[in-house]
């Protein structure tokens, strides 16, 4: 996997006891627990592991690619003691936007898909200035962009689903769009391939630049970055330009994947990426956190839905697996942050 | 050794009876480390017994043996007489121990009266709570610790001298015997230090036993009967609390006073700031701030200037608007860097200027404590270490590493955590940080405050050798024989203005006398030496 070089840069800051290792690599060993929980659990098709199969694990990277775009810039967010709740309701603004542009306006895609994603990262962007200009609590800021981003979404839709249909002429979106659906050789999902992207371009932004190291001593002790001469109020603004900027991205995919646009898309994915982050290892109070492992958190987030579906697990079984998931991240957190006599609070 | 207390005027109740507290012997190990070695601790009815040591000295191990805290290997305790063996800092706290930590247990969204009866709330009918009643016994408690506060305000809202008071009547509220204060002036000014050195002979004289941790000798005569000087898990020794300080320094650290302070420089270079009849003003007024109203002073190449004041007498305020920290605002009058017009009023600004600030709460504002000793030091200088926004690990390498060996930061390993340091390494780091800015003004904010004497002559030889360079260097201190020792002139402050100065060697009485004077025609008189 392409991600495994990047997570090189993480390793200049090791921590020592082996606890504290298997915090840092908490996400991936989830993973690999789960990869190897799929092999033991899977249904057997032909003699064969239905969980391994092209068809299966295609299933489990597209489901994860719009979570995992909008954990990304969660990730960056969060990192600097932030939180975006917005993220789902402007994937659904995004989404709709980009099917009413496409389908009732007849805009071609170089001109509506800048602007869709214009639109996220400056309603991000607003919210982030809201937040530090106000002082308001980015919690509160955000709760309120959701309800906004969701009123907005109603209004460009006119509160009704619109289906894309491509082709040339009024009323239909340019058949290029339609690739965001399609996959690669018939196996590899392009929605996945956009999210993979994203996720090199992210880890590489968190890592190995000045950026970078802003957010995390933005996060870390606002007040001590400030005296560094950090601009810490333009580094906070930045971070949810970065959320609404993956956000658009996400609604677009979402949009593409599925050939239409409904404003109510995107409920819930704001807790599904937190999610991802927080078993990733980035710790909510900021200063500290991996990209990597969001993208790790993620993918395991998809492939335990995934074995609990292939075993027929109902539903409401693989809410509180998912629950319980969460909580053993954090507990193991809070564990070793007590253990080494840092981090926690 | 074992000197009874000279006639003061506050040594009429020890002596009363046997000892209130005796402990005997006291032994504990960690791992393969003697924190305590047969340590022998006695405490009397009113008396303030003052306890010193540097860090690791094992004053906080005695303390948490006497507080049940720390289960000791071996030793005797008794109060009034009678053993007693503490389990946990609640049989402690049933005998009447009661520790005041230097993190105060207080709890900042709840209001005093709650703090105070937490855990024992006073009820009605044994169901609601009975605030009222409780209200008022914390009015009366409070009394008891000297301060007249509302019941009501959220303990998050005080100042921390405030705090320190309300953790004392807590302590009351318990019905404490024995009080243990460790540090309690740690985070406090000059004046609330002052009022709380009042309060505590007031408790003693009322027949609590309190033994004070300290780190500042020059608080040891206002507030003590008795000192205790422990080193290396031992008691090293017994003085009067008038003892001279150097002789305090010799028990401490086995060296004498006046070698603290390395030898000052021969000459100065050209002036880098020019204050000249300089005021600020902020775009956001901030409570609670002596804005600079008036300001004239100098600070040359090569130079180390103090400022001292009482607290409120606008010294911190000056340098946070120097630097821009935590305000924005306007200077008028003459403020000149190196010669020109600086046009101060931002961190940018200061920055370009080339002024460097360590304030005065290195954890609260000098470092990121999770974060490592590598990314800490660089954090004011990334620009340099990132090519093209690009972070390159070789420069940074580089640069980390020259400096751990420049300012001797121990464990010499760039990847430690910041949070995991002693106190005068994080103030290494932070110096570092600064110093990578290649400033030509440095700003220093109490910056010896909570590091032990050793460390202490060790930032003062590091300020000392910096200056020698050429860098000019303004420090604020409420330590008046810190800033004797170690500076070239001394500036006085009050009321936001520069009243008057004073050369190198001035008498510390004198400096009080001009930091306290009730108006300006006293300071004029006072003298001008520069």
């Amino acid at each position: 996997m392409s991600l495994a070089a990047a997570s090189a840069p993480e390793a200049a800051r090791p921590r020592r006891s082996p606890v504290a290792l298997l915090v840092r690599f908490q996400s991936l060993l989830g993973l690999l627990i789960v990869i190897a929980a799929g092999l033991v659990f899977s249904p057997h098709r032909h003699g064969r592991l239905l969980f391994l199969q092209p068809d299966n694990v295609a299933n489990i990277i597209r489901s994860i690619s719009e979570t995992g775009i909008l954990a990304l810039g969660m990730t960056f967010v969060i990192i600097a003691a932030g939180i975006d709740l917005s993220v789902g309701a402007v994937l659904g603004l995004s989404s709709v936007t980009t099917a009413d542009l496409l389908v009732n306006d007849g805009w071609g895609l170089w001109s509506t898909l800048p602007l869709v994603v214009l639109i996220g990262t400056a309603f991000g962007a607003v919210q982030g200035a809201i937040s530090t200009r106000f002082r308001i609590q980015a919690f509160i800021v955000t709760l309120a962009g959701l309800q906004a981003a969701r009123g907005l979404a109603l209004i460009v839709s006119d509160n009704s689903f619109i289906n894309i249909n491509y082709g040339h002429g009024p009323g239909s979106a340019p058949p290029a769009f339609a690739v965001l659906g399609e996959r690669i050789g018939g196996v590899f999902p392009v929605a996945t391939l956009v999210f993979i992207l994203l996720a090199v371009a992210a880890v590489a932004l968190l890592n190995v630049t000045r950026y970078g190291r802003y957010v995390f001593a933005t996060g870390g002790n606002e007040r001590a970055a400030r005296l560094s001469g950090i601009p810490v109020s333009r580094i906070k603004v930045s971070v949810y330009a970065l959320t609404g900027f993956a956000s658009a991205i996400a609604g677009i995919v979402h949009a593409g994947q599925f050939s239409f646009g409904s404003p109510n898309d995107g409920t819930g994915y704001e807790l599904n990426a937190i999610a991802a982050v927080v078993i990733g290892g980035t710790d909510l109070f900021g200063g500290a956190g991996s990209m990597v492992g969001t993208v790790a958190g993620a993918v395991m987030l998809g492939a335990l839905a995934n074995i609990l579906q292939l075993n027929d697990v109902s539903p409401a079984m693989q809410l509180l697996a998912t629950g319980a998931i969460i909580v053993a991240a954090a507990a193991l957190q809070t564990y070793v942050g007590q253990r080494s006599g840092g981090g926690s609070r | 050794m074992r000197a009874e207390v000279p006639g003061t005027d506050r040594a009429e109740t020890p002596g009363t009876g046997g000892p209130l507290l005796s402990m005997r012997g006291v032994r504990k190990r960690f791992g393969g480390v003697h924190a305590l070695r047969g340590v022998d601790f006695d405490l009397r009815r009113g008396e303030v017994h003052v306890l010193l040591g540097e860090n690791g000295a094992g004053k906080s191990t005695l303390m948490g043996v006497l507080s049940g805290a720390i289960v000791p290997d071996d030793g005797e305790i008794s109060i009034e007489g009678v053993p007693v063996r503490f389990g946990s800092p609640r049989d402690a706290h049933e005998a009447g121990v009661i520790m005041i930590p230097q993190e105060l247990d207080l709890v900042p969204g709840l209001d005093i009266a709650a703090n105070l009866f937490l855990g024992k709330e006073r009820r009605r009918g044994g169901l609601a709570l009975d605030n009222r009643r409780m209200r008022a016994e914390a009015r009366t408690l409070l009394e008891r610790a000297g301060v007249s506060l509302d019941a009501s305000l959220p303990v998050g809202s005080l100042r921390m001298g405030e705090r320190q008071l309300v953790a004392i009547a807590k302590a009351l509220a318990a019905d404490a015997r024995i009080l243990i204060m460790d540090e309690p002036t740690a985070a406090l000014s000059a004046a609330e230090a002052d009022h709380l050195a009042g309060v505590t002979r007031e408790l003693a004289a009322r027949g609590v036993g309190i033994v004070y941790i300290s780190h500042r000798l020059e608080e040891v005569p206002r507030v003590g009967d008795r000192v205790t000087v422990m080193r290396d898990g031992q008691r090293v020794g017994e003085a009067s609390p008038r003892a001279p300080q150097s002789e305090l320094v010799d028990l401490l650290v086995g060296r004498p006073f006046s070698e603290l302070f390395p030898p000052r420089a021969a000459s100065v270079g050209a002036p880098v700031l020019e204050l000249a009849g300089a005021s600020y003003a902020p775009d956001r007024p901030r409570p609670g701030w002596q804005h600079t109203r008036d300001a004239t002073l100098s600070v040359h190449e090569g130079e180390i200037v103090g400022l001292t004041g009482l607290m409120g007498a606008g010294r911190t305020e000056m340098m946070s608007a120097l630097f821009g920290f935590g305000t924005t605002g306007r200077w008028r009058g003459t403020v000149r860097v190196g010669g020109v017009d600086a046009g101060l009023g931002s961190v940018g600004a200061a920055r370009r200027a080339g002024i460097a600030f360590v304030t005065d709460d290195r954890r609260g504002t000098g470092l990121v404590l999770q974060h490592a000793v590598s990314e800490n030091v660089t954090m004011s200088t990334w620009r340099r270490v990132t090519p093209f926004g690009f972070v390159s690990r070789r420069l940074q390498g580089r640069a980390v590493s020259r400096a751990i060996a420049d300012y001797d930061v121990r464990p010499r390993r760039p990847e430690a955590l910041a949070i995991n340091l002693s106190g005068g390494n994080q103030q290494k780091v932070v110096f570092a940080k600064e110093l990578l800015t290649r400033p030509r003004l440095l700003l220093l904010d109490e910056p010896t405050r909570g590091v032990d004497v050793g460390a202490k002559a060790e930032i003062y030889r590091q300020v000392r050798s910096l200056s020698a360079t050429g860098l000019g260097v303004l420090v604020a201190s409420s330590e008046l024989p810190e800033l004797i020792g170690l500076c070239d002139r001394i500036v006085v402050m009050r009321d936001g203005r520069t009243v008057c100065e004073f050369g190198a060697e001035a008498d510390e009485a004198a400096i009080r006398a001009a930091s306290e004077a009730a108006d300006d025609t006293a300071a004029a008189a006072g003298p001008h030496a520069a």
